[in-house]
């Protein structure tokens, strides 16, 4: 597995975020994690990507345990998060944003990589030289795309991608996903839109509370009845 | 720099402004009764590139850390000071004579270096300050102030509490007709520019820039991009020293006079033209740093010594009141400054 992770338990003084979650990532694969507000997903992505301390449990990346390292470790071992809320470098220029992506890489590569991106998305190659701030909604969600790839990672986490975006842009998103993945790229979904996530994904696990109280093959979810009463609206 | 777009490189608007600036001095220079006045406009703004490099300093922490650096007057303070002691204490060195002053003004320089990275490591790195509450600005804050009084009490115990004059002068006139410019005060203008625009570039064009730049809109985000936030705020520190050191030795060189109190006047002009500028903005601290000059040997040419500090806290009261934001400044709340 690309991803491991056993018994992860996050806590926040008495909040107690996560609950002893297990899951895993293949090589290749996509992978949705879902489940309401506050059922845990951002705790557990952050947790992964290092930014905040698990109280227990083990992570390994591709057979290493990275549970002791710091975040910025853990982004040049090729794990990289793409923030709930984007957060875009808004004092930076867009090709700013990019280069702070490349910020691990001591490569001669990444300005190719860059214009790649450029090549990817002619509305950030437009406004390259202008501040990230005057990006629209989907186009920083482009750029904070963009940016991980130049970390040239090896699994991208995604946290509420969609969220804010129009329907139009959200279904651009999940285009972006899965070339992104047909190019051989693993990803860790937090989605809050269920439908799109589940058919994007090969594998899901659903959080309650802080647990997976469900996991199995995205179709199989996307079928489940308690799920789709749950999250799907009841269709 | 700020989210306002100029289309100009401020290298560009600065060049400009000084070409304008020596174009005003000499009209003056030859009006009749004018090179007095011209005279002061030159002494002002030798004065100013002090104030400059010791609010750029300022800027600095308080741009990438959000925090208001109390030990910088006493870095200035201590290059003059342990410049002076060092000069004492048996340099030359080997030196011809007359060569000496350099290795001790260095050797200032690179206590003030040092004594700023101390600063880091008991402000920053063993403190435990928990993100997003109280302790995060008050501690460092507190700690600064102690670091101030530990600073300047070591100084009065091993070289003493009087003023002290600096066994050099440095005196080498340069007469552009009736305009007298100090060659030392000029090149200490230069200097001080100089090392501003180096770090002007620096945060701008490097990889280390961006990566300050970063930490002061997000050290969050910064983190996620894989920027080891505790070791480039060391950096900061290095760089604060850096440029508390230079000033120091350029009011040395300047002056020839040191105290242990020298830091207070300097540091507190230096924030005068810090906010007059615009918090935050480097070039608004250069711009305010030389004004704080100017008003001040104005203010002691038209009005004398003690109405002097009047005018150059009215001119700063009064613009906070019409333009809190500076005169050059956009700048924002909170993080993401520079």
């Amino acid at each position: 597995m690309l991803l491991d992770v056993a018994d992860l338990e996050v806590r926040y003084g008495r909040t107690h975020a996560v609950r002893g979650v297990s899951l895993s990532v293949a090589p290749g694969e996509v992978v949705t994690v879902l489940g309401a507000n506050g059922a845990g997903k951002s705790s557990l992505l952050k947790a992964l990507a290092g930014a905040v301390r698990p109280a227990a449990g083990r992570i390994w990346l591709a057979g290493q345990d990275i549970t002791a390292l710091a975040a910025p470790d853990r982004v040049r071992q090729g794990l990289v998060l793409v923030p709930e809320g984007r957060q875009i470098l808004v004092s930076l220029s867009v090709r700013e944003n990019l280069l702070m992506g490349a910020y691990c890489r001591r490569d001669a590569e990444v300005g190719r990589d860059i214009d790649a991106i450029y090549d990817r998305f002619p509305n950030l190659a437009a406004r390259r030289d202008m501040p990230a701030s005057v990006l629209s909604g989907g186009e920083q969600q482009m750029l904070a795309i963009s940016r991980a790839l130049l970390a040239r990672p090896k699994l991208m986490m995604l946290d509420e991608p969609s969220l804010g975006l129009s329907p139009l842009l959200v279904s651009r998103l999940f285009g972006l996903i899965g070339e992104l993945n047909r190019e051989g790229l693993a990803i860790l979904l937090v989605e809050q839109n269920t439908r799109m996530a589940l058919r994007a994904a090969s594998r899901g696990y659903v959080m309650e509370l802080g647990r997976v109280v469900l996991d199995g093959p995205a179709e199989k979810l996307a079928n489940n009845d308690a799920l789709a009463a749950a999250y799907l609206g009841g269709h | 720099m700020s989210a306002s777009v100029s289309s100009r490189h401020p290298l560009l608007t600065s060049i400009g402004v000084a070409l304008a600036g020596i174009a005003a001095v000499a009209l003056l220079a030859v009006l009749p009764g004018g090179s007095t006045l011209a005279q002061q406009v030159v002494s002002g703004l030798m004065l100013g590139g002090i104030y400059v490099a010791v609010a750029v300093a300022f800027t600095l922490t308080i741009g990438v850390l959000n925090f208001l650096n109390f030990t910088i007057p006493t870095l200035f303070m201590l290059t003059g000071m342990v410049a002076w002691g060092l000069s004492r204490w048996g340099l030359p060195f080997g030196l011809s004579p007359g060569l000496h002053w350099a290795p001790a003004l260095l050797g200032g320089v690179a206590v003030a270096i040092l004594a700023s990275l101390i600063v880091e490591r008991f402000t920053f790195r063993y403190l435990k300050t928990r993100h997003g509450d109280a302790t995060e600005h008050a501690i460092p804050l507190v700690s600064s102030l102690g670091f101030l009084l530990i600073f300047e009490h070591l100084v009065l115990i091993f070289l003493g509490s009087e003023a002290q004059s600096f066994p050099v002068r440095f005196r080498l006139d340069l007469h552009l007709g009736p305009l007298v410019v100090g060659l030392p005060q000029l090149a200490s203008l230069l200097l001080s520019l100089g090392v501003v625009f180096w770090l002007s570039w620096l945060l701008q064009s490097t990889r280390t820039g961006r990566a300050l730049r970063s930490i002061a809109e997000s050290p969050d985000t910064a983190t996620l991009l894989g920027v080891e936030v505790a070791r480039i705020v060391p950096i900061v520190f290095l760089l604060s020293g850096l440029l508390c050191g230079v000033a120091g030795a350029l009011f040395v060189v300047n002056y020839s006079d040191v105290s242990p109190f020298m830091g207070e006047h300097v540091g507190t002009k230096a924030i005068a033209g810090m906010v007059l500028g615009g918090l935050g903005s480097i070039w608004g601290a250069i711009a305010g740093g030389l004004l704080v000059g100017l008003l001040e040997t104005l203010g002691i040419h038209f009005f004398g010594g003690d109405a002097a500090q009047v005018a150059v806290w009215g001119v700063l009261l009064a613009v906070l009141i019409l333009r809190p934001q500076g005169l050059f400044g956009a700048s924002r709340i909170g993080k993401g400054k520079l």
